[in-house]
């Protein structure tokens, strides 16, 4: 609670392994997103689409992106 | 290239070889903004649209400028809306007041808009490795680029919205160490409002400015974030209450197009290929930027700026929704040839391999930029000054397969580039002409032609199509107005209109004579007797 106080506040830095944590969930949450939209039936066509495949590649690369910053620690994002 | 500081120590040869190539870098990209200035030129000539949509756009302003509204409703006469924000058309008000519907304004206008881009991006690449040569050759990379080259001079909001966005971006970069920080940010997010009411696309400069702010000031980024959501729902909600709605359905829904992947990959690899240098560049920096370094707001804003580019598949879209990507990667690429430099240029004194490694920069980067201006090279072919250059580089005069003899350009087909003869101009005035002898309003696909024969503007085709395709059209009165025959006549290029507008006027008009004009065949209908 303390430490987020602190973020709130400007008192602790943004670090690249928060930063990190949530590239890596935006990049889960477009890929989970797109596969929920196709589960759910929005879809025109069975299975996925080129737009939906497109999309499932752009949230793989964003969290793939996202997981090496994790690993660089404290320093500031 | 290389400041003195580090030029004492190089071989005199090596020197010059570098000083040489930074010319030769400096004279290529030149060479495109001449091409872009020449166009420029050839454009204020033309008073008809080169671009369908130039004459829409000032058409707004007219309309502004009598008092009247540009959110209309589209099924009652004159079926005509604008489909895009406001800003663009009220900055040029003003203008169209004091000087008349001439599109001259608004393409000086734009042009400047690019000078302007190319500027804010010269000025952060400087400001961020103090690197003179290397501001200008990032600044004219922008400018020579195919896309800011078709786009920039037109009568079109688009690189008013990139102006603006990337002023915000280049204001919040400079947060951390002015005096008037709060000030600072205010007049960040308000060059982003005027952006994002120009074209909804720069949500990528909002994108960027936000994370940004976010990562360096959580709180600020929020509080900011929500004041900016609250501004922009207000001015939403005043410009619905005072066009009934129109601004909502023409703006938003009317833009709302399904989209084609196969569209989106064909510009997304026309513009990595275009810009390949440039965009490799940027990348790299993005990469130093987010592991080696802290997250910039430019490294944020060219990620940002692919998004819109993707987005590029849909009817109606371009190239250049990755204009705002490509200013972004000039600066990524500056400041990170810059920041290899500098850093070079530190160990320089004392180690031998950075030496070396900062004499094979001043090689390698001229060469670099020359890569890119090949890649983006684009010239008439029917010009004295540029005439000789074709001839030099090999590009034959006549070429199967070429569109347009008297144009050379890398992106292949365009329908935008080439020179204005005196032809075209003559074609335009004679389509006017015609128009002027017939009684009525006249129904036309492009609006320069009823704007310079002095009638009012009838219909804005892609809109009515796009409502059309939504089924959100009522098409009642204009089909009974055409099938009255109450236009005096009809002008079609491409018939961008509802079907079953198409096929009343096919009924109740006939082609009575087809005019060339700028490459395109225009045909004029008169009522049938």
């Amino acid at each position: 609670m303390r430490h987020l106080l602190d973020l709130w506040n400007g008192r602790k830095p943004i670090t690249k392994r928060l930063a990190g944590i949530g590239v890596a969930l935006a990049g889960l949450g477009i890929v989970l997103g797109v596969l929920a939209v196709d589960f759910a039936g929005f879809g025109k066509e069975t299975g996925l689409g080129p737009s939906q495949r497109l999309a499932i590649a752009g949230g793989v690369t964003v969290l793939l992106a996202g997981l090496p910053l994790i690993a660089l620690g404290d320093r500031p994002a | 290239m290389t400041p003195d500081t580090e030029t004492h120590r190089l071989h005199p040869a090596l020197l010059w070889l570098q000083r040489a190539l930074t010319a030769a870098a400096l004279l290529a990209l030149g060479f495109l903004v001449l091409v872009y200035l020449l166009y420029f030129l050839s454009l204020l000539r033309f008073p008809f649209d080169y671009d369908q949509g130039e004459g829409f756009e000032l058409w707004d302003s007219v309309l502004l400028a009598r008092g009247d509204a540009f959110y209309r409703d589209n099924t009652v006469f004159p079926f005509y809306s604008s489909n895009y924000g406001p800003t663009f058309r009220v900055l040029l008000t003003p203008l169209v007041l004091l000087f008349g519907p001439h599109l001259w304004i608004g393409r000086t206008w734009s042009f400047l808009m690019t000078v302007g881009i190319a500027v804010l991006i010269g000025g952060n690449v400087w400001r961020e490795v103090k690197r003179p040569a290397l501001a200008a050759l990032a600044g004219m990379a922008f400018l020579a680029s195919n896309t800011v080259y078709h786009i920039g001079p037109l009568y079109r909001s688009h690189t008013t919205m990139v102006f603006f966005g990337l002023l915000a971006v280049t204001l919040m970069a400079r947060i951390d160490e002015v005096r008037h920080r709060q000030r600072t940010i205010l007049l960040a997010l308000v060059c982003m409002m005027l952006a994002i009411y120009t074209k909804q696309l720069a949500f990528d400069a909002a994108l960027a400015v936000f994370v940004f702010l976010f990562l360096r000031k959580p709180r600020e980024s929020i509080l900011y974030g929500l004041a900016f959501v609250v501004a922009f729902g207000l001015i939403h909600l005043l410009l619905n209450a005072t066009t009934g709605g129109m601004w909502s359905l023409n703006a938003f829904g009317a833009n709302a197009n399904p989209f084609v992947t196969g569209q989106a990959e064909t510009f997304t690899w026309q513009w990595l290929s275009l810009h390949r240098v440039i965009v490799l560049l940027a990348a790299l920096y993005v990469v130093y930027a987010v592991y080696f370094d802290r997250i910039s707001v430019y490294a944020l804003y060219f990620v940002a700026g692919v998004i819109p580019g993707i987005l590029s598949g849909k009817w109606g879209a371009g190239p250049n929704y990755f204009m705002a990507a490509t200013a972004a990667a000039c600066i990524g690429t500056g400041v990170l040839l810059g920041v290899i430099a500098n850093r070079l240029g530190e160990q320089a004194g004392r180690n031998r391999p950075a030496r070396i490694g900062l004499a094979a920069w001043g090689v390698i980067v001229p060469l670099l930029f020359i890569a890119q201006a090949w890649f983006n090279l684009h010239l008439p072919l029917d010009h004295p000054l540029t005439r000789p250059v074709a001839r030099a580089l090999g590009i034959p005069a006549e070429a199967e397969g070429r569109f347009r003899q008297s144009y050379y350009d890398t992106v292949g087909y365009t329908q935008l580039g080439h020179l204005i003869t005196q032809q075209d101009i003559a074609a335009g005035w004679y389509i006017v002409e015609v128009l002027r002898a017939v009684p009525g309003p006249v129904w036309s696909e492009e609006a320069m032609f009823p704007i310079n024969a002095g009638k009012e503007v009838v219909t804005n085709p892609t809109q009515l199509l796009n409502l059309y395709n939504q089924d959100r059209l009522e098409m009642d009165e204009m089909i009974g107005m055409i099938e009255r025959e109450e236009f005096g006549a009809v002008v079609f290029r491409a018939r961008f209109y509802p079907l079953p507008v198409l096929e009343a006027i096919g009924q109740h008009y006939r082609v009575s004579e087809q005019v060339e004009m700028n490459g395109f065949t225009y045909d004029i209908l008169l009522p049938t007797p």
